[in-house]
Order: structure tokens, then sequence, then C-alpha cells
């Protein structure tokens, strides 16, 4: 035993048990994420459960089985109802039966004791609308302009209207959204020359010309939209629910008719990965507990890259300063002991920081100063993508100066000397050699900096998220990129859709599935930087003295 | 009937009076230098003079202070904190100590190969352009001709005309070194400082380099330090001997080596206690 | 041995090396000069057997020549030495062949004493034994100055050689009478210039190595020329 101990074996086994242990949770992790996630892209099937209660009333519940749980027959015991004494727990099914405009709640428990007939009949179909949820029910038909028409038409009419559909969205937000844009400018711009005094009758008149032009081009358009709007209204749909309800609905509201039951395995498939398309690609719908999450990721990754763009160069040139040029003294050891402790300072209160100096300070300021005209409302004085993204600069800053100036350290003498040998000075051979040695370094603080940046929530609800964000930070507008509007973002989107939507049941999977959609998003940005580095690293390669 | 006296037929190069060379023969003059680290005194009244066009070699005991004595030549002390200096080096004439001096171009005059090979992590041909570079000459065709008569003249060309980029780190210990120095003459310098330029590389390589600073020495003034006495008696032309920051003994290699005049140098070159 | 420095190296393998070639040289020397003194003994006694002696003892001279040698060879391939210690085997190299020939000059002496000498002769070897005792004194003072690398002795010793000289041309001339008087006892005349001659370049080699001395302990080449 001794001698085992003497061996080292043990600790080896000590190590590979702790490293499969980490192993073992990333997976776990994964695993768990990705399957709760992924779930809610599988078409379920849709079952028609006949019921009857110890009273002898009869019922029908139609759904999908979203969860089962065993609870204590004593729990029951006060529904009086016919169980058998042997069991002491009874198994129930919570049900999702949509129909969200017929019942209050789209969710139902049933007692499985309680269940008389189960089945899965073909004819079901789940439509998924743009509001109150899914209906689940059966086609009693398909009305094309008032008249009746067969079923089989009812694909080729989704289509159209899903066609028209697209042509009002575009409408809405590029053209009408462009004309509200400039129409706002205009009042911005006038407004500026009344504050400036300088609104002369033909400035204004210029304005109000403008403003004709403009407001000449919406009637069209709206026109133009309210024409389609009638044109998706024309069709409706006549579906029958569980409880044998008539309910008409408009294909102006109808997303997908989906036939679940009579789905093959391949069918099924398809439509996972479309309905995962349609997650990543999508706006969120019904206060974000249903369609995408787009602009969450878009504001995710374009704040992590301006938050990149903005530590970067701070951070390489504060590592430069302390390394290259600050003395060796008390001062410098100070300041690097500061900025070692500057990681250490939680997340909340950069974000108090960014909300009280960045938000009210510098942004109040430069409202004062460029966009008096927008007053009262602020511009920059008001929480925002830019601001989110410099709070988080700041925050991992000590990340990318500690990891630059190891990397400068590392750098042998030889390089220096050799260079300044052949008659470089200080800063050329700072340039030329040891800043591209130093990349992989550099980018290893970067990748850092974003995995720390890109999974942080607290400060940014204080200096830039919203739950439902109406623009992107980046449009079709001049200029382009918006960094005073504010944005939504996916660690933000799973905190409001798990803990404060309306329907905390329907959220759960939804917060699983943009969970894993974070974590992959954090996984290929660091996995792009990490490529990065390697190949500097392998451009850089020092020999091996 | 030609007269030639045998005197001139065994020995070929003609030998230079050390203290007392003209202004001509002389490509550094070395006068009272005095270095201190700190209050550490590293070199002592140091007073010689370097002959053009020849290899001068420094030997001693670690620590003795002939590196420092390089290292002054192109002020690479400038980077140590706390160096000192006094006395003076002159190079055309010019004390290089002036406080008007350049140092980036006393560099490109005075050029300096290390003990290490340490070519930048570039290709082959932009380790020799490095210097050319940085003088601003940009010109593609200014550039290859460079390249071409560096590396010919540090006999590497052969070796690597056709990988001319691919990474320098891909050399061996001594083509590096060879490259170092190639890129070090690419600047067409005056001097050639050379700090233990073997002391890495293998018994082989630095044969070749040997063979090299035999051939440089038609271009370029060569000071070398070495620790391998048997090296500095086969490359140089001139030897000073150092000993604790001192100049011990300062004479033509074949002298030094044979019949030294102080007790010291004996002792160090025979392998004496000191 | 002091003078040498020989014990100082930081290498005490180098230290020994050189001075166990020191010893052989000295070896060396001492048997050369027995030789010596053997093969004059043996004229003037006309002694074969020493003679003989005298020739076998050559053999080992020679042994000991090219194992110094060798060992020479190892010292300058092994430690490359420098000043000093370079010069020191490069006159060590210089001096056992100087000795080795001393060595050959003895035997041919030792050849004379198997020629047979009347009595006649007697004056003859008496005057050569003269010459021969001083040339042996000279070696023995050279050996003793290179024992002790005494250049003093060394130049003591190198100007002994012109009285060596002075005699040697005496002995000549006396010779050369007694050719001209008695042209019979030419070819035991001639004997005894052989052994004369055998001396006189003897003494010539005691000046070479009294030179490698001067030159090992100076660094000053002092052939050709006065050893001032």
């Amino acid at each position: 035993m001794n001698k085992w101990f003497k061996s080292g074996s043990p600790w080896i086994w000590l190590s590979a048990g702790g490293v499969s242990l980490s192993l073992i949770s990333v997976l776990g992790l994964l695993w768990l994420i990705a399957s709760r996630g992924l779930s809610y892209f599988w078409p379920a099937q849709v079952h028609q459960f006949e019921l009857m209660d110890n009273q002898g009333n009869a019922s029908t519940v139609i759904g999908e089985i979203y969860d089962r749980e065993s609870i204590p027959s004593q729990q029951l015991v006060h529904l009086n109802l016919d169980l058998d004494p042997s069991e002491e727990t009874v198994e129930r099914l919570l049900i999702k039966t949509g129909n969200r405009e017929l019942v209050s709640l789209d969710f139902r428990w049933i007692l499985v004791p309680e269940i008389t007939q189960q089945s899965t009949p073909e004819k079901l179909v789940v439509v998924e609308r743009r509001t109150n949820g899914n209906f689940y029910g059966f086609i009693e038909a398909v009305i094309q302009d008032g008249k009746s028409v067969s079923i089989d038409t009812l694909p080729s009419l989704l289509t159209r209207v899903l066609e028209l559909q697209d042509k009002i969205e575009t409408l809405q937000k590029v053209e009408i959204g462009a004309i509200n844009y400039q129409l706002e400018r205009l009042r911005l711009r006038e407004r500026k020359h009344k504050l400036q005094e300088t609104l002369t009758l033909d400035r204004a008149q210029d304005i109000a010309n403008e403003v004709a032009i403009l407001q000449a081009k919406y009637q069209v358009l709206e026109k133009r939209l309210l024409a389609l709007r009638d044109e998706t209204a024309r069709d409706q749909i006549k579906l029958r629910a569980m409880d044998d309800q008539i309910v008409t609905v408009s294909f102006a509201d109808i997303l997908k008719v989906t036939n679940n039951n009579q789905m093959n395995s391949f069918e099924k498939l398809m439509m996972f990965f479309s309905q995962i398309a349609v997650f990543v690609s999508d706006d969120p719908r019904e206060a974000n507990t249903e369609g995408g999450v787009f602009p969450a990721i878009f504001g995710t990754v374009l704040m992590v890259l301006l938050m990149t763009v903005i530590v970067s160069p701070m951070g390489v040139i504060a590592a430069i300063y302390l390394h290259e040029y600050a003395g060796n003294n008390a001062l410098t050891k100070l300041l690097r002991i500061a900025v070692i402790n500057l990681a250490g300072v939680p997340s909340i209160v950069y974000g108090v920081f960014g909300l009280g100096f960045f938000v009210y300070m510098v942004g109040g300021s430069l409202d004062q100063i460029f966009y008096p005209e927008t007053l009262p409302s602020p511009t920059f004085g008001t929480p925002g993508v830019m601001w989110s993204a410099i709070t988080l600069a700041i925050l991992t800053l000590p990340v990318v100066i500690v990891s630059t100036e190891e990397g400068l350290s590392r750098i042998p003498a030889a390089m220096r000397h050799g260079s300044l040998a052949l008659g470089a000075t200080k800063v050329e051979t700072l340039w030329r050699i040891i800043l591209p040695i130093a990349s992989p370094a550099i980018m290893t603080g970067i990748i850092l900096a974003i995995a720390r940046a890109a999974g942080e929530v607290a400060p940014l609800m204080l200096v830039g998220v919203v739950k439902m964000a109406p623009n992107l930070p980046l449009d079709g507008n001049f200029p382009f990129l918006h960094l005073d509007r504010k944005f939504m973002h996916l660690g933000f989107h799973i905190y409001d859709v798990g803990f404060q939507s309306p329907n905390v049941e329907a959220a759960r999977p939804l917060v699983y599935a943009t969970a894993l959609l974070l974590v992959t998003i954090i996984i290929s940005l660091n996995m792009t930087a990490v490529s990065i580095r390697n190949k500097l690293r392998e451009k850089y390669r020092m020999l091996e003295h | 009937m030609i007269s030639v006296s045998p005197k001139t037929i065994l020995d070929s190069t003609t030998k230079i009076d050390l203290n007392n060379m003209s202004a001509e023969q002389k490509a550094l003059d070395i006068k009272n230098l005095d270095l201190y680290y700190g209050d550490k005194q590293a070199l002592q009244d140091i007073t010689m003079s370097i002959p053009k066009g020849q290899v001068t070699a420094f030997i001693g005991p670690s620590g003795c202070g002939k590196s420092t004595l390089l290292r002054c030549i192109n002020r690479m002390n400038d980077l140590v904190d706390h160096c000192r200096i006094e006395g003076e080096i002159n190079l055309h004439g010019e004390n290089i100590y002036n406080k008007h001096v350049d140092v980036a171009a006393l560099r490109r005059k005075v050029g300096m190969v290390f003990q290490r090979p340490n070519p930048f992590p570039k290709s082959i041909y932009e380790n020799v352009v490095y210097g050319l570079r940085i003088m601003g000459e940009n010109n593609r065709r200014v550039l290859d001709e460079a390249v071409e008569t560096a590396l010919k003249s540090a006999a590497l060309w052969n070796e690597v005309k056709d990988r001319l980029h691919d990474s320098a780190l891909g050399l061996s210990g001594g083509q590096q070194q060879r490259l170092v120095i190639a890129r070090a003459i690419a600047i067409k310098p005056e001097v050639l400082l050379l700090d233990e330029p073997t002391s890495a590389l293998d018994p082989i390589s630095t044969l070749t380099i040997e063979e090299l600073i035999n051939d440089l020495k038609k271009q370029f003034t060569v000071v070398i330090v070495t620790h391998n006495m048997q090296q500095a008696a086969r490359v140089s032309d001139q030897t000073a001997f150092m000993y604790m920051g001192e100049l011990i003994e300062y004479s033509d290699t074949n002298t030094l080596f044979t019949t030294p005049v102080k007790k010291k140098t004996e002792d160090y070159i025979t392998g004496r206690y000191g | 041995m002091d003078n040498m420095n020989i014990g100082r190296h930081i290498s005490g393998q180098f230290n020994e090396d050189l001075e166990r070639v020191i010893n052989h040289v000295m070896q060396m020397g001492g048997l050369v000069e027995k030789q010596l003194s053997d093969a004059l003994t043996s004229v003037c006694d006309a002694n074969e057997d020493l003679a003989k002696k005298v020739l076998k003892s050559d053999e080992s001279i020679n042994e000991l020549e090219v194992s110094i040698d060798d060992e020479c060879t190892r010292i300058i391939a092994k430690r490359q030495p420098a000043a000093g210690d370079l010069r020191l085997i490069m006159a060590i190299v210089k001096t056992i062949a100087d000795l080795e020939r001393i060595g050959d000059e003895a035997q041919k002496i030792a050849q004379v004493a198997l020629e047979s000498l009347t009595k006649d002769h007697k004056e003859l070897l008496l005057n050569l034994d003269n010459l021969g005792r001083r040339v042996l004194e000279y070696l023995q003072l050279t050996l003793d100055a290179f024992t002790r690398m005494d250049v003093d002795s060394a130049i003591k010793a190198h100007k002994t050689d012109d009285k060596i000289d002075r005699e040697y041309e005496a002995l000549m001339r006396q010779l050369m009478t007694y050719m001209m008087e008695d042209p019979r006892s030419i070819p035991q005349i001639m004997s005894v210039i052989w052994s004369a001659r055998a001396l006189e370049r003897i003494g010539d080699r005691c000046q070479n190595i009294c030179e490698y001395i001067i030159y090992f302990v100076k660094g000053k080449v002092v052939r050709h020329s006065s050893p001032e």
C-alpha cells in the first residue's frame, strides 16, 4: 500500500478523476440544455383523451403531452376519487391544450386514472397562429372569399397569405420605417434650427415641403398596406375544438398548419430543422414566449463585437505602457495591483458605474452638446448598445491588460536587442517585432474578454438591454449603426422568458433552447478567436531554446 | 632577380603597431573608458584602438567586462538601467557618447550579432531586409539585390535561395546565426560586433562561422567577444585580454598566444589559477 | 621545476601529463649522459664489453624518444597548449630529437672502441678523452639547466660550446700533424677524428638544447644569434 502511494499512481488517479469530473459536468450541462431545448422544436404527437371524472361527467381533452409526474394519493383524497388504495401514488399528465381564446389556461393537468380512452386521431391539426398561441382541433371547412372550398386547397391558400405577409412586413419595416425615420429627422432639424434661432422662413418652407412629399409617399404606402391587409383577411378556416366549439380563424393570423399525427419520421425531422431555422431567424411574438430570438442573437453578437473593438486597443495600449514605458517603481506596481483587483469587482457594480457615469454623466453631456433638439427625450443619455459595450469593455479590460503584459514579458530580450541593434528605434521595434510576436497573447486576452462579456447580463440590465427592442441597432437608415439604440440580449432574454413571462409553463422549453443558443454563440465566438490565435501562434512560434 | 626577404614570405599580414596607429588605420578609438552599473565599476580606464579591416578579439574570464565593452561600442548599454559611462569611444573622430549622436544611426554603422541566434519570426527574406525597411527602403529590386548580396556574404545563399520566403525559424542553429550576420551586414555597417557568436553552436557550425568571419574582415571591421580562446587564436588578428574590468594585454594574436607579456594573460590562456 | 609553473593548471590531469613528459625527458637525458660517459670510458680503456653495452643501450633511448614524442602529440591534440605550455612542448619535442642524436653520436664513439688501437695512440686517446670529458660536462650542464629551466645556466652552458669548438680544432690540428708524420697510422687516426667529430656534434646539440630552454623561458628565438 505504501509502495503504491510512493509510486505516485494515486495522484495520477486523483488528477484523472478531477479531469473526468469537470468533463462530465460540462458534458452533462450541455446534454441537459440540449435535450430540453431541442425537444421544443420536435413536432409532438397530439393526443385526444376521453375523461370520466368521479361524478360521471365525460369530457374530451386534446393536446400535446407536456410533462408527467407522480403525486402521492393522499393529496387527492379531497377529490373523492375512485382510486386503487394499494397504489401510493397517482400519475398525472400535463397537457398543452392551446386554444387560448377558449380557455383561460392553455395547460391542464389530467389524472391518468380518469382517462377512459386515449387516441391520436389523424385528422387532428395544429394551427400555429400569430396571436393566442397554437390551436388544436379538426378542420371543419376552408372558406375562400366567402365560399367553402376543398380542404386540399389549404396549402396553396396558406402560401399565398404568407407571401402577402412577407410583403406587408417589408413594406412596414423597410419603406414605411425609412419614411418615419426621415420624418423624425426632419422634425429634429426643424427643432434644432428653432433652438439655435436659425429657422428662417425659407428653411421652414423647405422642411414643410419635404414633410409634405414624405407624407404623400406615406399615404401611398399606407394605402398599399391596407390593401394587402385586406387581401390577407380574405380567407378563413373553420376549426372544431375539443369541446366541439367551432372557431373561425382568419388566414391573416395563421403561420402554419401541421398534421403532426400523420407525419413520418423524415417529415418530423424536416419540420424540426425548419422550426430551429425559424427560431434563430424570426422576431419574438406574444411577449417573447413564441416566435424566434433573432434580435437577441443579433444584439448579443453586435454588443460583443463592439466591446471587442473597444477593449482590444485600450487593453493593448495600457499593457504596452505598463510594460514598456512605465518605470519599474512602486507606482507601476500599484497600478498593476489595481488592474488585477479591477477584475474581481462584481459585474453589477460596473453596471451601476456605467449607468451613473457613462449614461447619465457622459451621455447626458453628449446630449446637451450634440443633440439638444431631441431633448427632453434623451439620445445618448439613456441606456444603449454603445454604453453596454463600453461598460463591458471596462469590465474585461483587466483580462486583456494582464494577458497582453504576460505576452510582452515572455518575448525574449534577444528579439528586442536584435531589432535595436539593426538601428530600429523603440517604437519601430514595438510595431514590427514585439506586437506581432505578442499577438497570440493579445488574442488570448480577447478570447477571455469575449467569454466573460458574452455571458454577462447583470450590468447590461442597467445600461442598455431591454425586453423588447423595436428596432435592431443596425439597419438600412443612415448612419446604419445606431449606437444609441437599446438592444436585446440572449442572456436577458432567458431571464425575461423564464421568470417574467405570463406563461411560465409554456416558456420553459424556450429557456433551455435560448440557453443552448447562447452557449453555442459564445462557443463559436470563442472558437473563431481561438483559431485566429492558433494561426498567429504558428506564425510567430518561438524556437524552443 | 627579385629579392624577397624571408620575413615577408612568413608574415603575409602586415603588422600594425597597435600603440601608434595613423588615423586612417583606426576604426575605433577608445579612450579612458569607465563604466559603472550603479555603484559597481564594470570597466576601468580602457584605452585601446581597434584597427580597420581586421578582426579584434576580446577574451577573458566571465564577468571581466568584455561583453560590456563590446556593448559600449554600439551603445547597447543604454538599455541597462543605472548604467553610467565616462570616457569616450571615437568613431571617425567623433565621440559616440556625445549628446547629439543619433543612437539608431550609430547602430546602423555598428552592427551587432548576439550569443544566441535571434532571427525574427518572419521569413528569411524579411529578416534580411528588416534593417533596410527600417531605413525606409521599400523598392523591391533594391531589396532583392540586398538580400542576395548579404546572404552571399554570409555564405548562406546557396542553402536558402530556394526558400527565401519560408520562416527563418526553420533553419538550423548555425544557419540562423549566419542569417543574423547577413541581417546585420545587409545595412552595410562599418563595424560588426560579434558577442560570442558561436557559443550556442555545434563545432562544425562554429567552423563555418569562423570561416565567414575571416571573409567578413575584407569588408568590415570585426570585433568579436569569445569564451573560446582557440577561436580567438584562430580568427583574430588582434587580441585583447581583459580581467576584472581592466584591459590587461592587447597585442597581435600571434604574440599574445605564444609569448604573452603579462603573467595574468599567460595564466589565463594556459588555463592556470589566476 | 618551479620555473615551469606546471603545477598550477586548473586541470590536474594536464599537470600530471606535463610532469610525466618532463620526467621522461630527464630519464632520457640521464640515459644519454650515461651512454656518452660509458662510450668515452670504453674508448679510453679499450673496453669492448662496455662498448657493446653502449651500442645496446641506444635502443632504449630510441624507445623513450618515440614514447615522449607520442605523449607530446597527445597533449597538443587534447589540450591545445598555448603560450608557455606550447613553448614547453615545442622545446621538449626538439630536445628529445637532439638527445636522440647525441645518443647516436655516442654510439659512433663506442664503435671506435671496438676498433683495435695500438698503445702508440694512447696519447691520441688521451686528447680525445679530454675533449670527451669536457663535452660530457657540457651535456651535464645543459641537462641540469633543462631540469631547472634555468636561463642563466643555459646561457652559461651555451657559451661553453665555443671553448669546445676551439679544443676540437686544436685536436684536429694535432691529429693532422700525426697523420703527416706517420701516414701508416692514418686509418686509426681517422677513427679518432670520427670520434672527435662526434663529440663536436654533441656540443652543437647541447647548444641547441640550451637555445630551446631560452626559447621556453623567454619566448625568444636565439638560434642563429647570440643568446644575449
